[in-house]
């Protein structure tokens, strides 16, 4: 008997990890917000943590307007641009 | 039909082997699946007409794609008869509406299931229960269709329990969440026809709900002390947020309300009225948005929208209200919408003909 798979038939994405940085020191760093309850106060903590032991520099504060949804291709290639690094993440 | 030329898997020639051999790829839902054979398969694609390599969805993601072939192997799976696929594909044409947000509302801790309403002729054409026991059990099709939905979900987008839904305590409609729109002594413009399509055309509508709240009351006889009891339901401190609702008035309760020459418009707007908390009791229970009472009460504002209260919703427009259910029973029915509030948004979409006309 022959099955019939039901997964999808899409050719699977290649997916990279960005390389690490040499050095956080003088980093700048871009913080995405969610929108969720308490996201932007404690991505903002976490970006002062490295502000005050790197040296860091917050340049960027980008928001989704869906929480749940991925964000818009033109707000991270727009950050991209101008950060080294992003930080991200829930905050309920 | 051209053959398709997907993978295909060598399995023991004997049935319940098969099915075993599914549960073991962890291919179902929990609850056994036919053996997904070619012959079936193609059976359920000659009621497309479109290639079967057509993406008909698209995670926004992983990039994962919804080929017509793979929602094809998988309502067979599920135990979709063909005439069941063009409400199944028109479900996922829905759902890939970026509004819906299918990957956010399956995947969120809120533990909203897709329901699937189906409204106008091709419900009763293939057989769709609108009637008593609406939402099960005991129709094929409503059964089945629900059920793919979730195993598409599942196979083909990788949605999985405790991986990539994280849903805290799930939701029964999870398994299938599937009704007909009943339109046998509905009083009201069906949702197809009020959705704007030609005379003739079904829709789907979909809806992230997030769970089913019985609406009893057996003693109310004016639309107001029906419509105040559904009114509660939406605003109880639990449900109420900013987002959608859908509504399914029983006959009974819908006979109260048409009798009295109530149309659906002035039932939203009493639900929406009426369907709200003080500010201060929101506050008493922790859920007090400032940000969210200006998106209700700021620059935009419905004139419904009462100061000092939060409403269920932006807008009256916001409730889907029908009419569903069996004939005997003061049993009405308010669902809410995923989670807090309203990233994912009621989408509709036509339903095509089947391709052999079979069914139209």
């Amino acid at each position: 008997m022959q099955l019939c798979s039901p997964l999808s038939t899409a050719p699977k994405r290649k997916a990279f990890r960005a390389p690490p940085l040499a050095t956080l020191d003088g980093a700048r760093i871009g913080v995405l917000e969610n929108g969720k309850l308490n996201a932007e106060a404690m991505l903002n903590e976490v970006a002062q943590l490295f502000v005050q032991r790197h040296g860091c520099t917050v340049r960027t504060l980008a928001s989704k307007k869906n929480a749940s949804a991925p964000a818009p291709g033109n707000t991270l290639t727009t950050v991209a641009q101008e950060v080294d690094f992003l930080i991200t993440g829930l905050g309920d | 039909m051209a053959a398709t030329t997907h993978r295909l898997h060598e399995v023991p020639d004997d049935l319940l082997a098969a099915i075993d051999w599914c549960y073991e790829q962890g291919w179902t839902d929990g609850l056994p699946v036919v053996p997904p054979i070619p012959e079936r398969v193609n059976a359920m694609l000659a009621a497309e007409a479109r290639p079967p390599e057509t993406v008909i969805a698209r995670h926004p993601a992983t990039g994962l794609d919804l080929s017509l072939y793979s929602a094809a192997v998988n309502a067979v799976m599920a135990g979709c008869l063909p005439e069941y696929f063009p409400v199944v594909v028109a479900a996922f044409e829905a759902m890939d509406k970026p509004d819906f947000n299918f990957h956010g509302s399956t995947a969120s801790t809120g533990g909203s299931a897709p329901l699937v309403v189906v409204s106008g002729p091709y419900a009763e054409a293939i057989g769709m229960n609108a009637d008593v026991n609406l939402f099960g059990p005991g129709n094929r099709a409503n059964g089945t269709i629900g059920r793919a939905t979730r195993l598409i979900l599942r196979n083909v987008f990788q949605m999985l329990p405790g991986i990539s839904d994280k849903s805290t305590q799930g939701n029964p409609g999870k398994y299938s969440f599937c009704i007909a729109e009943r339109s046998r002594g509905n009083p009201w413009p069906l949702l197809c026809e009020a959705q704007g399509y030609a005379e003739g055309t079904s829709s789907v509508t979909v809806f992230a709900g997030g769970g089913f709240c019985n609406v009893e009351n057996h003693g109310g006889n004016t639309p107001e002390q029906v419509l105040i009891t559904v009114a509660d339901a939406m605003a109880n401190y639990g449900c109420i947020t900013l987002g959608q609702s859908v509504v399914v008035l029983a006959p009974e309760h819908m006979k109260i309300v048409a009798d009295a020459g109530w149309t659906r418009e002035r039932v939203q707007d009493f639900l929406f009225s009426e369907a709200r908390r003080s500010v201060e009791g929101m506050k008493r229970a922790g859920k007090f948005l400032d940000r969210e009472y200006q998106k209700q009460h700021g620059e935009g504002a419905h004139a419904l929208a009462a100061a000092g209260f939060v409403h269920r919703g932006l807008m009256p427009e916001d409730i889907l209200v029908t009419m569903g259910g069996g004939d005997a029973g003061g049993h009405s029915c308010f669902i809410p919408s995923w989670s807090r509030g309203r990233a994912s948004l009621l989408q509709h979409q036509p339903i095509a003909p089947r391709a052999d006309s079979k069914t139209s």
